[in-house]
């Protein structure tokens, strides 16, 4: 069988029609001419009408076969040579790709098991003269008799990891490119992801890629956290639901096994559940969906913090809007009364949010105050003009700011107006840019106002929480305070260089400082690229692995297996024939001349 | 004399520059017959008449030898038919002999008219009856066979009003000189032979049968003798109108081929009927082609 490792050159067999298209297109009636000696004429055209015909024929046939053999060659066939059970000695790399995505169901079996049985074909091709490896979704080749793979696919399932295999097909082809072998083969089996292939070297190693060819429909939970961070009386969680937009899904928020709060939302869109709490801690908290085909990325584990809250109060110097509402808040229950967090146009001695003072000259004192502090911000120029408040989702975002202090320093910055610092913090200290007045920024007089304030101040009563996301199996890298981990099997201790491969299991793991004291929450998570099942097609495979890619059907995967040490590419032999017919074409068309010159 | 300006060994375009039909004929003749110590053209009866005194350019060997050793005088001996020899000269005025395959040419009937004439002045020299038909498809001109000393003028003007007509036909006009020539005599058929050659060569061993001498100039352009031109053009018929598609560089060599044969069949039918056979480019000088003609014929008589 002949096959094409640059297929898209046939195009240009289009070309090889371009002596009859230019016969065809440079046919005219030939000029008149008066010649008395027609009769001899005739006779000899009735003479050789035959023979030049023949002529005609045949150069119209070289050189048609000239440039269809070049792009023959150019398109690099390559065909099977010999037949029967027996190759070469072959160093073989078997990749299973038992990544997230090989747990979907399709027709009634899991992907994985489908996989499973074709490998398991192929392993029984396996001879003592090769040389085999198996890559599972951890990515790591290991070298195995046919047995021992065929023991362990006994007992493969899907793993909670994403596998690249882009990447994994490149260092599959570095070890066989190494073994002394007459062939060298990599064999892909996979659903074949498109999101799965990466960029990078093409691999010169013959490629062989095998997907089950069915692919079910899937939605999943992409992403979900708390809003915000740190939970006072209440949060909510938003997530993000993927796959088909075809019809709604119903998410459910569950703690502790108990389902807290529901919602329905369409592939594409983000579901808010809102969550009432009731004593301040750490939350394991779980998004799931109705089970679809694949179950694996259908739950999304999270950690949400709820703290007391604040004991805030206010100096006449922030203003009448911020006294006001934080009279609001202290009726709400939102924030307590106290001096935890101080709001003022001075330096408070402890958790400190900043507004510059109405009178301009007491900014020099306030800087130097800050710089006392340690606080790595200052105030610079007051500015008049009008900017528009942009944050991460706050309540202050849209805003518009008519009078501001340029703020300088460097840190955290919570809000910008345009592209300046408007809103920062360093350690227990924020600094705004704008007085909190009519005057300085439309944001008191807006809805927003009284929300944005609560969440200002609960965030810096209560600090950042350290809740981490990961997938399983990567390596993470702890803060400094975390001693152990919190897992199923008990605490598990941390390592000096406070790095840890994330557990492979889905899920919330507490991180826990000396004491006992839970410090932060690791979230383990799926990847949501193996949520996504749209497979690859052959011209992607060869874009991310190399020309020498091939995607295969069943019969083809047989055929075409082992064959590499074989094969013979038919590109010089294609070559070869282009020479002799420009040859012949040149002998054929110059005797022609020569014996219409000659005898002349 | 200096042969580089004697028109008969010039080329016979620039020869045509000199002058009309006649002028061009008599500095012609001019030229082979100062070349030549007799008559080109003899009749060839050996039937004496009489004996005439000797003049100057009378050939030596009819000098009556016996009559100068008995009564001490130059004589010549006449004969019948050299004193009556009838000569007609059939010329074609076809449309295909209207053609010219170059430059600084003439066309072949400019050439034929040139050397009819030229032909035609030689024997009228020699005092010989001569007469002349044109012809195309059909008999266009005719002058009977005369000796007088208007019959060069009558014959040249015949000649010089001869146009192109349009096909064919050459037995119409050799039927046509049985008529005219009477006794036998000398027939000079002046074609490019596009025609019927198996009606022709009919005629033709006709006129012979009938006694008459017969000699076929055939007239051919250069060009006629290979193909050149545009890499492919139709090739038209001027009398006809039949045409033929071809590339040049393809059949050059198979029509060359094909020319070469047909010349050689025509010499060889003549031949068989004892005709005499001269086969003329329109480029050889025209005093060439007489010397041939005459030599051929001398050797003959």
């Amino acid at each position: 069988m002949i096959a094409f490792l640059q297929p898209l050159a046939l195009l240009g067999l289009a070309v090889a029609a371009l002596p009859t298209v230019l016969h065809l297109l440079t046919r005219r009636v030939p000029p008149t001419v008066t010649f008395p000696a027609v009769r001899y004429l005739a006779e000899t055209e009735r003479q050789q009408s035959r023979r030049l015909k023949l002529r005609h024929l045949l150069l119209l046939l070289l050189r048609t076969a000239l440039l269809a053999s070049v792009v023959l060659a150019a398109a690099r066939p390559v065909v099977r040579v010999g037949l029967g059970g027996a190759h070469a000695p072959t160093a073989l790399v078997l990749v299973l790709d038992n990544s997230v995505s090989s747990g979907a169901v399709v027709e009634g079996r899991r992907v994985v098991d489908l996989l499973a049985a074709r490998a398991r074909a192929i392993l029984q091709r396996v001879d003592e003269g090769d040389r085999l490896w198996l890559m599972q979704a951890d990515g790591l080749p290991r070298a195995l008799t046919p047995a021992e793979a065929i023991a362990l696919l006994d007992g493969l399932e899907p793993s909670p990891r994403r596998l690249d295999l882009g990447r994994a097909v490149r260092a599959a082809a570095g070890v066989v490119a190494s073994q002394a072998l007459p062939g060298r083969e990599v064999v892909v089996l996979s659903d074949l992801q498109r999101s799965a292939f990466s960029s990078g070297d093409p691999v010169t190693t013959r490629v062989l890629a095998w997907a089950p060819g069915v692919t079910p429909e899937n939605r999943s939970l992409d992403s979900a956290r708390a809003e915000p961070p740190v939970w006072s009386l209440s949060g909510q969680v938003v997530a993000a639901v993927g796959g088909v937009r075809r019809s709604p899904v119903a998410l459910r928020l569950s703690m502790g096994g108990r389902d807290v709060a529901r919602a329905v939302a369409y592939p594409g869109d983000r579901a808010a559940l809102p969550v009432r709490v009731g004593r301040p801690g750490w939350l394991a908290l779980r998004v799931s969906l109705d089970p679809d085909e694949l179950r694996a990325d259908d739950d999304w584990f999270l950690a949400a913090r709820v703290a007391e809250p604040a004991r805030a109060a206010a100096d006449a110097g922030a203003g009448r809007y911020v006294a006001d509402a934080l009279a609001v808040l202290q009726e709400g229950g939102r924030v307590g009364r106290g001096r935890t967090v101080v709001l003022a146009d001075r330096l408070a001695g402890t958790r400190s949010i900043v507004v510059p003072p109405a009178d301009q000259a007491a900014i020099g004192a306030l800087n130097r105050a800050l710089a006392a502090r340690g606080v790595a911000w200052r105030f610079g120029d007051r500015l008049d003009g009008e900017w528009r408040v942009g944050a991460d989702g706050g309540a202050a975002d849209g805003a518009t700011v008519r009078r501001r202090y340029r703020l300088l320093g460097s840190g955290a910055v919570l809000a910008r107006a345009n592209d300046d610092p408007w809103l920062v913090r360093h350690q227990d200290v924020v600094v705004l840019g704008s007085r909190l007045e009519d005057g300085w920024t439309d944001l008191p007089v807006t809805a927003g106002f009284v929300p944005f304030l609560d969440l200002l101040i609960n965030r810096i009563a209560a600090g950042e929480t350290r809740s981490m996301g990961a997938h399983p199996g990567d390596v993470v890298g702890l803060p400094a305070n975390v001693e152990e981990v919190l897992t199923a099997a008990g605490p598990q201790p941390v390592a000096g260089d406070r790095r840890i491969n994330a557990p492979w299991e889905p899920a919330v793991y507490f991180l826990r400082a000396v004491g006992g004291d839970t410090v932060g929450a690791l979230e383990v998570n799926h990847d949501p690229r193996e949520s996504r099942l749209a497979p690859a097609d052959a011209q992607v495979l060869r874009a991310a692995v190399g020309p020498g890619a091939e995607l295969l059907s069943d019969g083809a995967l047989d055929r075409e297996l082992f064959g590499g040490a074989k094969r013979a590419d038919l590109s010089g032999a294609l070559l070869l024939a282009a020479l002799l017919a420009a040859a012949l074409e040149f002998v054929v068309a110059s005797v022609g001349a020569k014996t219409g010159r000659g005898r002349a | 004399m200096n042969t580089a300006r004697r028109p008969d060994l010039l080329d016979p375009y620039e020869v045509a520059q000199l002058g009309g039909v006649e002028l061009v004929a008599e500095g012609v003749v001019e030229g082979v017959l100062a070349g030549l110590h007799r008559s080109p053209f003899r009749g060839f009866s050996v039937e004496f008449a009489e004996h005439r005194p000797y003049q100057p350019g009378d050939e030596l060997r009819y000098l009556d030898w016996k009559m100068l050793a008995r009564s001490d005088r130059l004589v010549v001996k006449q004969y019948e038919e050299e004193t009556n020899l009838r000569a007609m000269i059939v010329l074609d005025a076809s449309r295909s002999m209207d053609w010219v395959g170059g430059e600084r040419r003439l066309t072949k009937l400019e050439y034929a008219k040139r050397l009819g004439a030229a032909l035609a002045l030689v024997l009228l020299r020699q005092r010989d009856a001569t007469g002349f038909v044109g012809f195309d498809e059909r008999v266009r001109s005719v002058v009977p066979a005369r000796s007088r000393r208007r019959q060069w003028w009558t014959l040249a003007a015949a000649v010089a009003a001869l146009a192109p007509g349009g096909g064919t036909a050459a037995e119409p006009a050799l039927y046509r000189v049985t008529d005219l020539l009477r006794r036998r005599g000398l027939v000079l058929f002046i074609s490019d032979l596009l025609l019927d050659p198996k009606l022709a060569l009919l005629a033709l061993r006709y006129l012979r049968h009938r006694g008459h001498q017969v000699i076929v100039f055939h007239i051919m352009d250069p060009a006629e003798l290979t193909l050149e031109g545009q890499p492919e053009a139709r090739f038209e018929d001027p009398e006809s109108g039949a045409g033929v598609v071809a590339r040049p560089r393809e059949l050059r060599a198979a029509y060359t081929e094909t020319v070469r044969r047909s010349i050689r069949e025509w010499r060889a039918a003549c031949r068989s009927g004892g005709i005499a056979y001269h086969h003329v480019l329109t480029d050889t000088p025209f005093g060439f082609v007489l010397r041939q003609a005459a030599t051929r014929r001398t050797r003959r008589g």
